[in-house]
Formats: structure tokens, C-alpha cells, sequence
């Protein structure tokens, strides 16, 4: 019982885990919150949603998604973002009117319904240890998660574009001044960012319902990911990922009605003791 | 007092629009009627934000917090605890304070983005306690049929009418505190900590007691907004709390220009409003083009409708 219960939370840990990388590069790069990561998530289920319903193949679903929503990201960034630059409140607000455009016309083409994406065949079933048993999708996520997670660690730390990256985290004028193309590297972290909120939202709307209006909660989720951990901070998105998912799917089981509620507490506990979050810097949250 | 003659012209100006507002009853149109109450506690909503927007420069995504808070706990003093609805709106407003207090403290630490982001987090925070608290809240129905005693509509035989003018007189006691408050000394030291803030602390004010002072007064005009938004509806629902409600008044303020948080906010929020009701009886995909103009006035004019005006004088005097 108990163990199922860690499971889903590690399961939930592992796509908020995938959101949390994208809006941590975007919001510790480029100091925007995106307010539409969520509108990319759901954007992104849905699509994939329509793919694996028209061919049946889930693989080839994902790969659309990332490069649909990954797409969109990049014109997002390129036509206008890019002329905000600078202006970090005015940036914040055409991402909430492209949230408020992209959730109405998510509802206008998917029709609003509830949707779940099929769960692909190799996925089905279960594994069982011992007295135990493990849905095998449930472990899939988990697995991505990791290994997601992994990649982006190996680029980050042992790569030049890494390197580039933790720089441009600190300081991305500096960054600028040695001959960095940084504008083109914005663009680049964005529409990376994008295309993994919607491989997120494939993962989600496989694990779980995808319902319209549930951008708005998943952008919470995320945001919480990322106050806990700390903006900008890798181990921060894994820790916090874990943290909130645990208690989201704790809460949900002992007390339904407060499972939200739940969700805040340890946001508020961080906050009052180190606002910088678990992993952040001290100076960088206030830029 | 008076020095020039535009500060007449706006005074006269302003003493027009004072008895256009008083005799709208008049004219007796209940739809207008309607929507002019919506206006004003739309706009005490939308004054809020713009004030914290203006002054401190800080964009809050928690303004219907303290609406909310205060409507909750009226409701609940009147329906549950059987309270006077004096006391429960007193209780209301002091309650709110309470938790804007207790906000304050840990927001205050934070400015730009990561105060748009940890607003966010309390409003959603208390949007989810209003929706799941359902043995306290009554979950998506909320709180309803909460009256207000019949001795108060002395103005009128007219329901509509007497809100009207209770509407307009706290409205006008709300605008009066904001105006005076932006041209105290009050109101230079907060735009000092927001042009500057280390430069005033070097000054040697206490600009986090400055900051926390002006969010309590934000989040009070909200509360009154509150305690009008159940007087005319009669009701409290978490709708009032959702995400898509706190970008409506942060759309109103933008629109009309934040930088100006009575005339920008009350333009903003009669356009808004206005544009909301046509809007969505016209189609069913209103909300795409409300963020469509959102994201237009954003880019074109970040500093709002109320702007074109300034540039248009300042470019006349150019000449």
C-alpha cells in the first residue's frame, strides 16, 4: 500500500521533474517566469493524444510533441520575446496572455473533453516482486525521468555548452562580453525547455487525465518544484520534483480535501528560513 | 490649492464626472446601473494592484486574496456563527489583514519576478483552499444568500439604487485614501524605494517597514472590494479566486497604464469589463482575444491606453 503510493509520487516526481528543467533554464538564464509552461504541457499531451490516436504509435508521438511544442517555443522566443529583452516584467506578461490564448484554444480545438493517451503496449502490465506489484508504465516515467535527468547532467557539467550555461545562470552579461552568442542561446534553452513541457505533458496525459484547465495546476506544481529547490539549481529541480510529488500523492491519500494545501507547506517552510531555496545562491532570486 | 489652469480644468472636470456618477440612477437603467456597481469594485480590485504596481513597482498576483478572505469569513459570520453582518465585515477586513500581515512578512524579501512568483503560490493557496475546504466553504457552490439588513437602503424603494450609491460612497472614500496617499510623503518615500531601494535605506528609512505598510494598504483596498462584491451579489464562490480572475485585474491595470493607479485603473477596467460582457455574448473564444489585446497593449504600448494621451501632450508642447 505504502509503496504504491511512493510510486505514484515518484511518478509524478519524474514529469514535474521533466517540467522543472525547462522552467529552471528559462527562468535562471533568462530571468523570465514563463507563465506558459503549462499551456506547453497540456498543448503537449493533447497533441500527442491526437497523434497516438491516429497512428498507435506512442514513440512516434513523442517525437512530434517535442518538435511541435519545441517549435512553438522558438517562434514564441524569436518574434516576441526577443523584443521584450531586458524589460523581465513585460516578458513575464506576454508569456500570461500567450497562457490565457493557449489554454482558450487548446479548448477550442480538443473540444474541452477529458483525454488519456493509451498506454503503448510494451508498457502494459505489471512487475511483481515478491508481495508487490508495479505498473510498468509508472517505472517507464521513472526511468525517462532519470535518465533525462543524466543527459542534462552530463551536459551540463562536462560540456562547453554546460559551461556556457552555469556561466550564463550567474551572469549571463559576463557571458556576453566574452563573445558569446547569447542571444541565440536564449532562443536555444527556450525552445529546449518548451519541447520538454511537452514531452511532460505526453508522460502526464499517458500516466494521467488530461483535462483542460489543468495547465494552471501543473504550472503551480512546477513553480513549487522550483521555489523549493531554488531557481536555476539542477539538484534543486530533482530534490524539489521528489518532495512534491511524495506529498502531493501522501496528502491525497490521508487527507483529500487538504491535498492541495498540503502542496504549500514545506513552500512556506522554505521560504522562512531560506528563500533562496534548498540549493539556490544567496543574491540570485533577486534579480 | 488651485495653480494653473489645468488643475482647474481637472477639477471641473473632476466635479462633472462626481455628479455624472450621482445621477446615473437617474437615468434608470438597470443594466447600466449593473454594470457601473461591477465597475467599481472591479476597479477598487484593479486600484489594488496598480497600487503596489505604481508605487513600489512590484506586480501582485494575489489581489483577489484579501476579497476573497474577507468574503469567506462574512459569509461564514453571517451563515454559520450567526453574527451581526457589522461585526462579521469587520472581522472580515481584520481577518484578511491578518493573513496579508503574515504574506507581507514573507514576501517582502522578494521584488520583481520572484514576487510575481510567490503571489502566485498564495493565491493559488487560497483558491485551493476555497475549492477543497468544501466542509468549511461549501466547495464550488461557496457561500450563498448572504443579506444585507433592510434599514440600510435609506437612499431609495430601488434595491439596485441603494447599492449603487453605498457602492459609490465607499468607492469614492477608497479613491480619496489612494490619491491622498500617492501625494503624501508617504506615497514619494515608496517610489523611492522603488526607483532605489539601497539608495533609501542608505537614506536610513526602514524601506521593508515602507514595503509592508504599502501591501497592508493594498490588501485593504482589496478587502473593501470584497465586502462590496458581497453586497451586491449576495454571495462568495471560489471563481472570484481563480487564476483566470487575477488576470483580469492585472489586464485592466495594464491596459489602462500601471503607471497611473486611479485613471489608468478605472479606464483599464470600465475598457476590460465592458470588452468582457459584449465579448462573450458575441463568441465563444472571447478569452483568445482578450489575451490577443492583452499581448497587443503589452507590446505596443506597455505603458497603456492613458499613456497615448501623455505622449500626445508632451509631443504638442514640443512644438
Amino acid at each position: 500500500m505504502y509503496l504504491m503510493v511512493i510510486l505514484n509520487g515518484l511518478t509524478m516526481a519524474g514529469y514535474l521533474f521533466i517540467m522543472a528543467i525547462g522552467l529552471n533554464l528559462s527562468f535562471g538564464l533568462m530571468r523570465i517566469c514563463n507563465m506558459n509552461h503549462g499551456t506547453f504541457y497540456l498543448l503537449g499531451g493533447f497533441i500527442g493524444w491526437s497523434v497516438v490516436k491516429a497512428t498507435g504509435n506512442w514513440w512516434l508521438g513523442l517525437v512530434v510533441v517535442a518538435a511541435a511544442v519545441g517549435l512553438i517555443a522558438f517562434l514564441e522566443e524569436f518574434l516576441l520575446l526577443r523584443r521584450a529583452r531586458g524589460k523581465t516584467t513585460v516578458e513575464t506578461l506576454i508569456t500570461l496572455s500567450l497562457s490565457i490564448i493557449g489554454t482558450d484554444l487548446i479548448i477550442a480545438i480538443w473540444t474541452g473533453k477529458t483525454r488519456q493517451i493509451d498506454i503503448p503496449d510494451f508498457a502494459k502490465g505489471i512487475y511483481r516482486v515478491g508481495n508487490y506489484f508495479f505498473p510498468k508504465f509508472n517505472v517507464l516515467i521513472i526511468l525517462f525521468a532519470v535518465a533525462i535527468g543524466f543527459i542534462f547532467w552530463l551536459i551540463y557539467q562536462k560540456t562547453k555548452i554546460g559551461m556556457i550555461l552555469r556561466a550564463g545562470v550567474d551572469n549571463f552579461e559576463i557571458v556576453a562580453t566574452c563573445g558569446i552568442n547569447i542571444k541565440r542561446l536564449f532562443t536555444a534553452v527556450f525552445t529546449v525547455s518548451g519541447a520538454l513541457a511537452g514531452i511532460a505533458g505526453v508522460f502526464g496525459g499517458t500516466y494521467q487525465m488530461l483535462v483542460s484547465g489543468q495547465d494552471g495546476t501543473v504550472m503551480i506544481y512546477t513553480l513549487l518544484v522550483v521555489i523549493i529547490g531554488g531557481i536555476g539549481s539542477f539538484g534543486g529541480a530533482i530534490v524539489g520534483s521528489i518532495v512534491i510529488g511524495l506529498i502531493y500523492t501522501v496528502g491525497t491519500m490521508l487527507a483529500p480535501q487538504f491535498s492541495y494545501f498540503f502542496l504549500f507547506a514545506p513552500v512556506a517552510l522554505v521560504l522562512a528560513f531560506r528563500p533562496q531555496g534548498l540549493f539556490g545562491k544567496v543574491g540570485r532570486i533577486d534579480d | 490649492m488651485i495653480k494653473s489652469k489645468t488643475d482647474k480644468f481637472r477639477l471641473s472636470g473632476l466635479l462633472a464626472l462626481l455628479l455624472f456618477l450621482i445621477a446615473v440612477p437617474m437615468l434608470s437603467s438597470s443594466f447600466l446601473i449593473t454594470m457601473m456597481i461591477r465597475y467599481m469594485y472591479y476597479g477598487l480590485l484593479t486600484i489594488s494592484f496598480a497600487f503596489l504596481a505604481s508605487q513600489l513597482g512590484l506586480f501582485s498576483l494575489m489581489v483577489p486574496v484579501s476579497l476573497t478572505i474577507c468574503g469567506y469569513i462574512i459569509g461564514l459570520g453571517v451563515l454559520r456563527w450567526n453574527m451581526s453582518i457589522w461585526l462579521a465585515i469587520l472581522l472580515g477586513i481584520l481577518g484578511s489583514q491578518l493573513f496579508a500581515a503574515l504574506c507581507g512578512v514573507m514576501v517582502n524579501k522578494s521584488k520583481g519576478i520572484s514576487f510575481l512568483m510567490l503571489t502566485l503560490v498564495i493565491s493559488q493557496l487560497v483558491w485551493a483552499l476555497s475549492l477543497q475546504w468544501t466542509t468549511v466553504t461549501n466547495g464550488t457552490t461557496g457561500l450563498l444568500d448572504i443579506r444585507f439588513p433592510e434599514y440600510i437602503n435609506i437612499f431609495s424603494a430601488q434595491p439596485n439604487v441603494n447599492q449603487y450609491y453605498w457602492t459609490f460612497i465607499v468607492f469614492v472614500l477608497c479613491v480619496a485614501l489612494v490619491f491622498l496617499l500617492t501625494r503624501s510623503s508617504y506615497g514619494l518615500r515608496l517610489r523611492g524605494v522603488r526607483d532605489s531601494e539601497s539608495r533609501m535605506m542608505a537614506l536610513g528609512y526602514h524601506t521593508s517597514t515602507l514595503k509592508w505598510t504599502a501591501f497592508m494598504i493594498a490588501n485593504l483596498i482589496s478587502a473593501i472590494a470584497g465586502v462590496l462584491y458581497v453586497y451586491n451579489n449576495g454571495m462568495i464562490t471560489p471563481d472570484v479566486m481563480t487564476l483566470s480572475s487575477t488576470n483580469k485585474s492585472l489586464i485592466s491595470s495594464i491596459l489602462g497604464g500601471a503607471g497611473t493607479p486611479l485613471l489608468g485603473s478605472m479606464i483599464g477596467t470600465v475598457i476590460y469589463r465592458t470588452f468582457d460582457v459584449m465579448l462573450s455574448g458575441l463568441t465563444r473564444r472571447y478569452l483568445t482575444l482578450v489575451g490577443l489585446l492583452f499581448l497587443t497593449v503589452v507590446m505596443i504600448l506597455p505603458d497603456g491606453i492613458t499613456s497615448v494621451a501623455k505622449r500626445f501632450r508632451r509631443g504638442k508642447r514640443h512644438e
